[in-house]
């Protein structure tokens, strides 16, 4: 389905193009908010509430902007950011590491997110210590970059040019795997 | 206009992540509008992020599929097309059909309404708990300030006389006596302004039922001149007045003191030089 298709379909309220927009797109937007929330029933509650809402409000979502995907990327990932903020979750959860990630997936008895595990251990590969730390805070731990900058003593340019490099390793990355 | 330099600065990529404010968004899409360059990196970089997050993304529980669609059922628009051949049976309806929707709005509105309502009065009485909490502490702190205030002005009271007055040093001492030996008071007695201070150096804690009392011992007799507080160690605290005593001496008395002194549970004394 194209996607101008997809946005009519989806602003008619049509179901079936609903059941496909998230057979498509669940998995890549569920990961967007469990690397942040790492307990599974919270994450889905999170989710949850997101996908409800992408669907609410796909009015509002305006093509000359970006497209879909990023649009719904983004309420995900403030819905996760948002919940990590709140009473519910523990400060603890906040330092989440990409090592923490991946063990949570190996240590998993279902074989998808074993293998899932070596593709995010393959994607990361190449990172220098700088853009490792990048990925860390802005993927895992819904950091944004003017709270990396100020926390950290950052500079706010250094930042973005480490955000833009450390993107353009795992673009490197995804090519080659 | 340097399109490199803006494609390498980070920026597309905040954009991409949702981390610009509303008019450096509209900065990015009218750049991207203006130079293909840029509209192609841009393309390029949502792909890679939607593949980024794919690739170590995971799928939701099958549960979750359910649920959503369950929440999201009133939101979708029932197909329509079977029941148009039935049209002409439809047209009867629809004198019927405003009423009903009507009375289904006003419920709509009715719920809406409560529920606003009941929104706003637990944020209300939530805030008011919030507020009557902070008034307590408010006054809590009040209290304690006044309470720190008076106290200071005590102890500067009692540093004007110290300064001021004629005081002179009666150490009062247990050596001497079989009760505490290492027992240490010091006595400041200006006898012009009958004033009596005493700090209390060492003296063992007693229990409950006993007090330390302390006497000036002059020509009457020992008289009792207020009970010594054996935990405030270190401050002075005021006794009463005396113009006249040759010795001082502490005891231990039943709770509130004696009229006269328990010879035997004397603790310490202190001759007047």
């Amino acid at each position: 389905m194209e996607e101008q298709q997809l946005i009519a379909g989806l602003r008619a309220k049509d179901r079936k193009t609903t059941e496909y927009l998230y057979e498509k797109y669940s998995r890549a937007l569920f990961g967007v908010i469990s690397r942040i929330i790492f307990d599974k029933d919270i994450a889905e509650e999170v989710f949850h509430d997101s996908f409800v809402k992408i669907i609410q409000k796909i009015d509002r979502y305006e093509e000359s902007k970006g497209r879909l995907y990023t649009w719904m990327a983004n309420i995900c990932r403030n819905s996760a950011i948002d919940k990590t903020r709140s009473k519910e979750i523990s400060q603890s959860s906040k330092t989440n590491t990409i090592d923490d990630f991946v063990y949570g997936l190996e240590s998993n008895s279902d074989t998808m997110d074993q293998v899932n595990a070596i593709g995010v251990k393959e994607l990361m590969n190449d990172l220098n210590e700088d853009q490792r730390f990048i990925i860390e805070y802005i993927y895992f731990k819904g950091y944004t970059h003017s709270e990396i900058s100020e926390e950290f003593d950052i500079p706010l340019g250094t930042v973005k040019s480490r955000v833009r490099a450390a993107i353009q390793v795992l673009k490197k990355n995804l090519d080659s795997i | 206009m340097d399109i490199q330099a803006y494609i390498t600065s980070g920026k597309l990529e905040l954009f991409l992540l949702g981390e610009l404010s509303e008019r450096e968004r509209a900065e990015v899409v009218s750049m991207a509008a203006q130079y293909p360059e840029i509209q192609q990196e841009l393309d390029e970089l949502e792909q890679a992020m939607f593949d980024i997050d794919h690739k170590i993304g995971v799928a939701p529980s099958a549960g979750i599929k359910a649920k959503i669609f369950d929440s999201l059922d009133s939101e979708f628009k029932e197909e329509t097309k079977p029941i148009s051949n039935t049209a002409p049976a439809q047209g009867k309806v629809v004198p019927l059909s405003p009423w009903k929707s009507f009375a289904v709005a006003a419920s709509l509105v009715a719920v809406l309404a409560s529920s606003v309502a009941i929104f706003y009065a637990s944020k209300f009485y939530e805030k008011e708990q919030q507020f009557t909490a902070l008034l307590q502490e408010q006054s809590v702190m009040a209290d304690n300030l006044n309470q720190v205030k008076l106290e200071f002005e005590a102890k500067d009271s009692q540093l004007d006389k110290l300064v001021a007055g004629d005081f002179r040093l009666v150490k009062l001492k247990g050596e001497s006596l079989n009760m505490q030996k290492d027992a240490s008071v010091n006595l400041f007695w200006d006898q012009g302004a009958q004033e009596v201070f005493v700090a209390v150096n060492n003296l063992n804690e007693l229990s409950d039922e006993y007090d330390y009392q302390l006497w000036a011992i002059g020509d009457q007799g020992p008289i009792g001149i207020g009970l010594v507080n054996e935990g405030e160690k270190m401050t002075l605290q005021q006794m009463q007045a005396v113009a006249q005593a040759g010795a001082f001496a502490i005891t231990i008395e039943p709770k509130g003191g004696s009229e006269s002194p328990t010879l035997e549970k004397l603790v310490v004394i202190g001759n007047v030089a």
